[in-house]
């Protein structure tokens, strides 16, 4: 990176030179450009962007069903995830990785890569064969923001689960373990982007951790087991390829997602990333009272939300809605109660009524109706229907 | 090597590429088009008007996973002893450009791979115990002969530009080919028009920032994708980009209309799912979407200016941006070729626009990966097993001495380390469904026969089968869906399917042979037809063809269909016939059909759903 700079700096001074690299002259452009004395700061900007910047959440335009199902996992993590399924091009994975800069931040035992509570390290250390008791006051905790860790679908099974950590293992000798992505993702979020194409070996792994919580690796006579809870978020392409149904069936939502139609936010999309691409800094500026803002609700609702209560007539129709259905098990019931739960919460509301169920009914529902062949209504209309019967029935009463 | 500027011919893809070294955030360009018309050539030359320097790195399409996005180096690793990271080939193309020969038969993985590079800018490294973040922000060049199947859309929609599919050159064109070929071209004059290039992207590249586009200018532009059915943002930010590095090309600070026009060319067009509202033949199927606001303003037939594309850009300010939208409209029709639809990227979802069947996705490849496994289980991969092993050679070296074996000069490996290749062909079962659509098949057998396919594909799905659409109807057969792993487009188009006009079957033996085929190349090796007609085919092949072709006789196209099912059944393609005839009909023709491909034969007034289902899956 340092390197790119000095030519860039270099060409900025004398600017008939032939430029070394793309980047380089492209940095150079806007370092011309800015006049100021300071005329390196662009190639800064923009070599940092690269190292992460992410486009702001709430620069985000439309795509409202997305960016609910993810502020609601983050309300209420039990919500069990979600599924972004839509068109190419639509912001999914950009949306995704905004998601960071919102988040909430968490205690952990200081230090701890597998980003585990008091209770969990005490757990699992104090456990072990020849371990002390492990005093609770003794552990020091930190602050970290909620993790956010990408899966890519090149990724080794090795380092997903976790394995022997090379390094040491060449340097020293020893039999260490190096934790893998699933351990890193405890207590956060774990995105996977094209999740409709990830290998069948790896989505074994996600299956089983994803329903036990734990993960298990024994390998080269090293056996560990540590805390991997984690909300699941994948996104993709259905015309790429279908979602194995028992991987369908872990995520607690399923958002849709379309192109936008409307000419005037289409060009707001352009011209906020156009600005974006421009000066990051300034676009993140710009945002950054929202940005704090939409942080701070999610706060207070993830702060009211165990005082938030449920009638038991609620309850009653949303079991009729899912019976009326005909979803199997008893998924559906659970997800859509946990998130019309955090979707009060995050409206404000201490009481859930229908209204919120109606609000995410289609987001908990949507990818757990039977698949009928012949069925020509869409999944989303159909649950509309049916919720418009529960609610015609609830009314009568 | 020949000169970008001597390369005569192919004007558009030479506007594309200098459009893309003037605006490297443009990602790339493609250029579809027939073998021999030299269009690997142009994508080589093509690093010769970039700065120098600038990677330009050709990825070979077997390129293995860690050589693609990096890996662990064993060589190094083992003499070091400390373990050595291996870029990878996007890496190396980092701020430059990189050029993949055939882009419609790289493999799936890569491709993935490619298409999470360029969404990141960066490789995320997670194998092999490396856990990384490599830059890799590359131009990509892609070039590719249509009939190899196409480029995944995921793949299209992230590179800016895509140039319009050529089938030939002109015949001027053809003659300074070879004369540049013999080398009759002075190398001098060469040099220079290279440098005034050069000079003239250099030129543009200091001008870009100081283009601008106006607002109106944008709306005219994301109309104009909203009207084509261009989906996601995408082409939208790409349009804008082209438009404007267009305009610093011509060393202009503000965007006229021929930049948008170009732009449209080069981004909107070939991501077309349809054509502008007014081109629309309201003849066989009602269009679906609703109709585009404002698409026919009536200030139209008033407007002279409108029908001249060429107009100047001195009327530019008195434009309102309705009046632009006009023209760009105009630009789109005057610019769309007969063969628009061969190209656009999901022009498949037209049922009338298939015309050009080859088309096929790329699913599964014969890649190959390594993963732990039984030695037995397998072939073993050589490299994994070893890079896993060396780390440990020390200490086990170590610990068999105090067992007292000795073994200095040999590797010790153990079942831990062992990698298996993984050829990934395990790809289940083509199913190519061949659906009669022909005016035979009345519409409640028609009913029962979509019912039939759709729980066929349900299982597909549970399967992880492929599944391929062909129908028959009028003229000729056409391939509603190429191999895909997605019910849900087959679906769709099963949904929309009309019916009507004669009974190609011959031609629809035929596409469906050429796409197995063609799934064969792509390490499909199970492939079953399931056709579901009457078997009475009344048009001959010719007829696909040759659309003034006379009628075959009875005979002739007995014999054609004959012919057809035996070479089928000799190439090894399993198949069922599902017969759609009315018994008091039936000339027997579907059981010969079935018994001539050598498959099973269905009557399907009979038959329920599940049973064929059953019996498609049971061969």
């Amino acid at each position: 990176m340092s390197q790119t700079e000095t030519v860039a700096k270099k060409s900025a001074a004398k600017k008939t030179v032939a430029k070394k690299t793309v980047a380089a002259k492209e940095k150079a452009d806007q370092a011309v450009n800015a006049t100021a004395p300071e005329a390196v700061k662009p190639a800064k900007a923009s070599s940092k962007k690269k190292s992460g910047q992410a486009f702001p959440f709430t620069a985000i335009v439309g795509q409202e069903e997305m960016k609910l199902s993810l502020i609601l996992n983050i309300i209420d993590p039990r919500v069990g995830g979600v599924l972004v399924m839509g068109h190419r091009g639509t912001g999914k994975s950009t949306t995704v990785r905004a998601l960071a800069e919102v988040l909430p931040l968490i205690d952990r035992v200081a230090g701890d890569t597998y980003n585990r509570t008091v209770e969990q390290y005490i757990e699992m250390e104090g456990g072990k064969k020849g371990g002390n008791k492990i005093d609770p006051e003794s552990i020091k905790l930190e602050k970290i923001p909620v993790p956010v860790v990408d899966l890519p679908l090149g990724a080794t099974e090795d380092r997903v689960c976790g394995t022997i950590d090379i390094e040491q293992a060449l340097t020293s000798g020893v039999k260490a373990f190096e934790p893998g992505l699933l351990a890193q993702a405890n207590r956060g979020f774990l995105y996977i982007d094209e999740v409709n194409l990830l290998d069948d070996h790896l989505v074994d792994v996600l299956l089983d951790v994803a329903a036990s919580g734990k993960n298990v690796v024994e390998r080269e006579g090293i056996s560990i087991r540590h805390p991997a809870r984690f909300v699941l978020v994948g996104s993709g392409n259905p015309e790429e390829g279908e979602l194995r149904p028992q991987l369908l069936d872990r995520f607690g939502l399923h958002a849709r997602i379309v192109t936008i139609l409307d000419v005037a936010k289409r060009v707001d999309i352009v011209k906020r990333r156009r600005d974006f691409d421009e000066d990051p800094d300034a676009f993140m500026k710009k945002y950054h009272r929202e940005q704090v803002k939409l942080q701070k609700k999610i706060e207070l609702a993830k702060a009211i939300l165990p005082e938030v209560t449920m009638d038991d007539k609620v309850l009653t129709d949303i079991a009729k809605l899912c019976m009326n259905l005909g979803i199997d098990g008893h998924r559906g019931e659970l997800t859509i109660t946990r998130t019309a739960h955090a979707h009060a919460a995050f409206l404000g509301d201490k009481v859930v009524t229908m209204k919120h169920v109606k609000d995410i009914a289609g987001l908990c529902l949507r990818h757990r109706l039977r698949k009928d062949p012949l069925e020509t209504l869409d999944a989303g209309e159909k649950i509309e229907r049916e919720l418009a019967k529960v609610l015609g029935e609830a009314e009568a009463v | 090597m020949i000169a970008f500027t001597d390369i005569v011919g192919m004007d558009l893809a030479k506007q594309a590429l200098m459009l893309l070294a003037v605006d490297p955030e443009l990602c790339g360009v493609v250029i579809p088009s027939a073998v021999g018309s030299g269009k690997s050539t142009l994508a080589r030359a093509f690093s010769g008007i970039l700065p120098e320097s600038t990677p330009f790195v050709e990825l070979p399409l077997n390129v293995t996973e860690d050589r693609l996005i990096g890996g662990v180096d064993l060589e190094a690793t083992l003499t070091a002893g400390v373990r050595v990271v291996q870029h990878g080939v996007l890496t190396k193309a980092h701020e430059g450009v990189l050029y993949v020969d055939s882009l419609s038969l790289l493999d799936s993985s890569a491709v993935s791979h490619i298409m999470d590079a360029m969404s990141r800018g960066e490789v995320l490294v997670e194998r092999e115990g490396l856990s990384e973040v490599h830059p890799a922000k590359f131009m990509l060049l892609g070039t590719y002969d249509p009939s190899d199947g196409e480029v995944r859309m995921g793949l299209l929609d992230r590179i800016g530009m895509i140039v319009p599919f050529t089938a030939q050159n002109d015949f001027r064109a053809r003659k300074k080919i070879i004369d540049t070929v013999l080398g009759k071209r002075d190398s001098e004059d060469t040099e220079d028009e290279l440098k005034m290039l050069g000079g003239l992207i250099q030129a543009a590249r200091e001008q870009l920032p100081h283009v601008s586009i106006t607002s109106e200018q944008m709306q005219a532009l994301v109309q104009t994708a909203l009207s084509l059915g261009v989906e996601g943002n995408r082409a939208d930010i790409f349009c804008i980009r082209a438009a404007i590095a267009s305009a610093a090309l011509a060393q202009r600070s503000d965007v006229e209309e021929e930049d948008m026009k170009l732009a449209i060319k080069l981004v909107l067009i070939p991501r077309a799912t349809r054509m502008p509202e007014r081109e629309a033949e309201a003849d066989e199927m009602p269009p679906q979407e609703e109709p585009p606001p404002d698409e026919e303003p009536e200030a139209e037939d008033e407007n002279t200016q409108a029908d001249t594309p060429d107009a100047e850009a001195e009327e530019e300010q008195k434009d309102t941006p309705d009046m632009i939208e006009e023209l760009m409209m105009d630009a789109i029709e005057m610019e769309l070729p007969d063969n628009i639809l061969n190209i656009s990227l999901a022009s498949k979802k037209k049922a009338k626009s298939g015309s050009r069947g080859e088309a096929l996705n790329n699913r599964r490849g014969r890649f190959v990966r390594a993963q732990p496994g039984e030695m037995r289980s397998g072939k073993v991969a050589l490299i994994p097993t070893l890079i896993s092993a060396a780390p440990w050679q020390e200490s086990r070296r170590q610990e068999s001495l105090k067992k007292g074996i000795k073994k200095r000069n040999a590797l010790i490996i153990s079942k831990d380390d062992v990698k298996i290749k993984r050829f990934r062909d395990k790809s289940g079962t083509l199913f190519i469904f061949m659906v009669d659509a022909s005016g035979s098949m009345a519409l409640n057998r028609m009913r029962q026969a979509k019912g039939a396919v759709a729980s066929l594909l349900q299982n597909a799905y549970v399967h992880r089968d492929q599944v391929a659409l062909i129908s028959f109807r009028g003229k000729q057969a056409q391939v509603l869906l190429p191999p895909s792993q997605s019910v849900d487009r087959a679906k769709r188009e099963l949904d929309v399917l009309p019916t009507g006009g004669g009974t190609p079957l011959a031609s629809a033996l035929y596409l469906g042979w050429e796409t197995a085929k063609q799934a064969r190349t792509k390490g499909i090796t199970q492939i079953m037809f399931v056709l579901i007609t009457d078997g009475r085919g009344n048009i001959g092949l010719q007829a696909a063809f040759d659309p003034n072709a006379e009628k075959a006789p009875k005979e002739q196209l007995e014999q054609e269909i004959e012919a057809l099912s035996r070479s089928i059944q000799a190439d090894g393609v399993a198949a069922i016939v599902i017969d759609t005839q009315m018994n008091y009909l039936s000339r027997g023709e579907a059981p010969k059909l079935a018994q001539n491909l050598g498959g099973r034969y269905f009557y399907l007034p009979n038959a329920k759903a599940d049973q064929i289902v059953d019996a498609a899956l049971s061969f």
